[in-house]
Parts: C-alpha cells; sequence; structure tokens
C-alpha cells in the first residue's frame, strides 16, 4: 500500500515552440483536479503555467524548437509547486519585477498591447518568482499555489488552539 | 494552430452584429478574430456582442487581441458587450481592466436582452 503522505513529481519536456504549452496546461489542469482544487482555482493554475511557459518560450530561448522547455511539478499535502525551466538563450535577462498593466494607455495608443503575463501569474498563484539558476544560464520560474484557503487555515488553527 | 478556436459572426438586427466564439483565445485566434470584428462592423452595426463559451480558454496574448479590437472600437463608436458565462474568464477581464471597456453579462440571453 502507497504511503498516504508522499511528493508526487510530474515532469515534462515541452518543444521549445508556441502551442506546446498547451501540453503543460492540460497536465497541470490533470494534477490539479488530483490533488482537490476546485474548478475556478484549476482554470488558474492552467492560465498561470501557460503563461510561465509562453514567457519562457518567447523570451528565454529564442524560439530555437531544438531546445526545450524544462516543466516540474511538484505536489504534497500542502501545496503544488511549479518550475518552468528555460535554456536562458533570450536577449535580457527576467524581470526584477512585475508592473500593473495599464490598460487605458494600450487602449489609447501610448502603451504596446501586451506585457500582462507576469502580472496575471502573480494575481493568480500564491508565490510567482524568478530563481537563481543552478549550474548552466538558464532562467526558472518557480510558482507555488498552496491546497489550503483561508478558511481551511483558520479552521485548522483554530481547531489545533 | 488556428484551428483551435471557430469564430462566426451572426447578424440580428440592423445594429447589432454577434461575433461567436468556441475555443482557445490566443495568439494563434488573432487574425481569425480581427477578421470577424471586421464582417461585424462592415454594417455600421453600432452593437458588438462576442460570445464566449463556459469552457473556452483565454490567455494574455488573447487578452491583448481584445484590447485592440475595444480600441478600434471606440474609434467607431461601437458598443462592445461580452457574454462570458465563466467566472474565470470574467475574473480576469476585471484584473487587467477590460470590464471598463465592454458591458460584460453571464449570458448570451442577457446580454441580448441589454440591446
Amino acid at each position: 500500500m502507497k504511503p498516504p503522505h508522499t511528493r508526487r513529481v510530474v515532469e515534462l519536456k515541452i518543444p521549445n515552440e508556441l502551442g506546446y504549452e498547451k501540453i503543460a496546461r492540460e497536465t497541470v489542469g490533470t494534477v490539479a483536479k488530483r490533488l482537490g482544487f476546485d474548478d475556478e482555482r484549476i482554470a488558474d493554475i492552467k492560465l498561470a503555467i501557460a503563461e510561465a511557459c509562453t514567457n519562457a518560450i518567447s523570451y528565454g530561448s529564442q524560439t530555437d524548437t531544438r531546445t526545450k522547455i524544462i516543466v516540474v511539478l511538484t505536489a504534497d499535502e500542502e501545496k503544488l509547486e511549479i518550475l518552468v525551466k528555460d535554456p536562458g538563450f533570450g536577449d535580457s535577462p527576467p524581470p526584477t519585477e512585475v508592473t500593473v498593466p495599464d490598460i487605458h494607455k494600450m487602449v489609447e495608443g501610448k502603451a504596446k498591447l501586451g506585457g500582462m503575463g507576469l502580472y496575471i501569474i502573480q494575481e493568480l498563484v500564491d508565490k510567482a518568482e524568478f530563481i537563481q539558476s543552478g549550474d548552466d544560464n538558464g532562467n526558472q520560474f518557480h510558482m507555488v499555489i498552496y491546497r489550503m484557503n483561508d478558511e481551511d487555515i483558520e479552521f485548522n488553527a483554530a481547531k489545533s488552539t | 494552430m488556428s484551428d483551435e478556436i471557430q469564430v462566426d459572426v451572426q447578424y440580428i438586427d440592423d445594429k447589432t452584429a454577434i461575433i461567436h466564439l468556441e475555443g482557445d483565445v490566443t495568439t494563434f485566434s488573432e487574425k481569425d478574430i480581427n477578421d470577424a470584428y471586421k464582417a461585424a462592423s462592415d454594417n455600421d452595426n453600432s452593437n458588438i456582442i462576442f460570445n464566449f463559451r463556459e469552457n473556452d480558454y483565454i490567455n494574455s496574448a488573447g487578452i491583448a487581441i481584445l484590447i485592440g479590437v475595444v480600441t478600434e472600437a471606440r474609434k467607431q463608436n461601437q458598443r462592445l458587450i461580452m457574454a462570458i458565462p465563466s467566472s474565470h474568464f470574467q475574473k480576469i477581464f476585471r484584473m487587467v481592466g477590460l470590464t471598463q471597456y465592454a458591458d460584460i453579462y453571464s449570458s448570451l440571453e442577457e446580454a441580448k436582452a441589454q440591446i
């Protein structure tokens, strides 16, 4: 019999080409459903991972389809962690801060359309950040989604006192 | 990849057109959506309804396409109405501010009733 509380890890390698982020999106949807996230949260997680993969493909790799984007999903009883790694062949380093998109400027033609991906990710998951890469020069984007919502945390805290 | 979305235009009277979308609203749907919007605007329609489905998907590139439509609709003095049954979709639209430029309803019936 399997132990009830162990980490589950799913690792994907997807081609460095726009459109293939859908594989990561569908995979994380399946994992999140198994973990018991509700439909709204699953939709959030699917969008967040798709945006992260799209960024990795668009900015981290010069869309070289010979390279791969690596996606690692790690689930335990507390959280779902997502790591998206790209080869780091992009022209510029990852941004250090997230800017709130100004739709008014976009509509008035004073700002370029787009640039909303990181902001959306930040709004949808509990934690999102670029982290220091290991041995290679690639970028690593890390996201965390906690399995308990605020009400669960308050309920458990009340129970333990 | 553009086959991931199906876009159809329906003219319901001399002032209103409905753009029905089915599938993924991403960078690959830009031409289909812009072509549909142009077709919907050809008859000088002053009301354009975007009709999304419950299980559709949109990402930031798709939102950027819709902001482009909003920009054009303002120039044409058109009213943009969006029928969005998905609460996730509605949340994303609020997040980026699209709800300030389009009237959002939960169903096509509600959206049509506002015309």
